[in-house]
C-alpha cells in the first residue's frame, strides 16, 4: 500500500487526510480508449505551477497576501519547451528539481521518446500546467478545466496524463 | 497521495511512492522517468471501468529522511506560516472552511 504521507510533516498529513475523508466520491466518468495507444495523441498536465518565461507567472503575490487563495488559472507549455524556458511557481513544493529537469514534472521529452518508438501515436503540440494549491475550486472547475479541455479538443488529443506533484 | 486523488475521483490512477516535487523521478534519470510514464500510460489500455487503481512498483532510491532532507531549506508555504502565527485558524483549514 502506497503511503506518500510519509514524505510530508505531521500537520500537513492530518489536514490532507481530513480533506480526503470529507470528499464525497461521486460518479466518475469513464471514457474507454477508442483506439490503441499507439495511435493516440497524448497530452500532459502538471499541477506544479509551470509557466514559460515569456508568459505570465502564476500569482504568488496574491497567495502571499491571502494564504487561503491560490491562482486557479492555467498556462500553455508548447512541446519543445525545456527547463531553460520556464519557472516553477508553486509555494508548496520544492521547485528546484523541475527547474533542473522539466521532465521530472512534465515529461514531454519522455513522451516524445515513447512516440518515436511507436508505443504512443503522437505527442500533442501543447501541454498544460495549473498550480495545484487551490482550496476553493469553483473557478478551476467552471472556467480553467473546461478551457483546457477545449484547447486539447482543438488539437485532437485522445488521452491526457495528469501529473500531480 | 493516491487516496486523496481517488476520493476526488479520476477514471484511472497510478500510485507511486515517490516524494513530492519529483513525480516522475530524479532529475536527469531519463530511463527511470520513461519507465514511470510507460507504466502510467499502460493504464489507458488496461482499465475497463472507472476508479481503476494500480500501484506502480517503483521504489525511491533514498530513505524517506533523505528525500525530505533534500527540501528542508524550502520556506514554509504562506498558509503554513500563517497557521504557525495564528494556530487558532488551524481548525478552519482542517474542516475546509475557506474564508471568502
Amino acid at each position: 500500500m502506497i503511503d506518500s504521507y510519509r514524505y510530508v510533516d505531521f500537520a500537513t498529513r492530518q489536514i490532507m487526510k481530513a480533506w480526503a475523508a470529507r470528499q464525497e466520491p461521486g460518479e466518475i466518468p469513464f471514457t474507454p480508449l477508442r483506439k490503441p495507444l499507439r495511435e493516440c495523441t497524448v497530452a500532459l498536465l502538471s499541477t506544479a505551477g509551470i509557466a514559460r518565461n515569456d508568459d505570465r507567472p502564476f500569482d504568488q503575490e496574491g497567495e502571499r497576501r491571502d494564504p487561503w487563495w491560490g491562482d486557479p488559472t492555467f498556462r500553455r507549455i508548447p512541446l519543445g519547451t525545456t527547463e531553460k524556458d520556464i519557472r516553477v511557481y508553486h509555494l508548496h513544493i520544492d521547485p528546484r528539481f523541475g527547474e533542473e529537469d522539466l521532465d521530472v514534472l512534465l515529461p514531454m521529452r519522455r513522451l516524445s521518446e515513447l512516440a518515436s518508438e511507436g508505443a504512443v501515436g503522437r505527442t500533442a503540440p501543447t501541454h498544460y500546467s495549473i498550480m495545484g494549491y487551490i482550496l476553493e475550486t469553483t473557478e478551476l472547475e467552471r472556467k480553467t478545466a473546461p478551457a483546457i479541455a477545449a484547447a486539447m479538443h482543438e488539437e485532437h488529443v485522445d488521452a491526457v496524463v495528469l501529473v500531480p506533484v | 497521495m493516491p487516496d486523496l486523488t481517488r476520493r476526488v475521483g479520476v477514471p484511472r490512477l497510478a500510485g507511486i511512492s515517490y516524494p513530492l516535487s519529483r513525480p516522475l523521478g530524479r532529475p536527469h534519470d531519463a530511463d527511470g522517468q520513461r519507465a514511470v510514464l510507460r507504466a502510467t500510460l499502460a493504464l489507458l489500455e488496461s482499465a475497463t471501468t472507472s476508479d481503476h487503481y494500480v500501484e506502480l512498483p517503483f521504489e525511491w532510491p533514498e530513505t524517506v529522511a533523505q528525500a525530505r532532507n533534500a527540501s528542508k531549506d524550502v520556506p514554509p508555504s504562506p498558509i503554513a506560516a500563517l497557521l504557525l502565527k495564528q494556530p487558532w485558524l488551524i481548525p478552519n483549514l482542517y474542516l475546509g472552511r475557506i474564508p471568502a
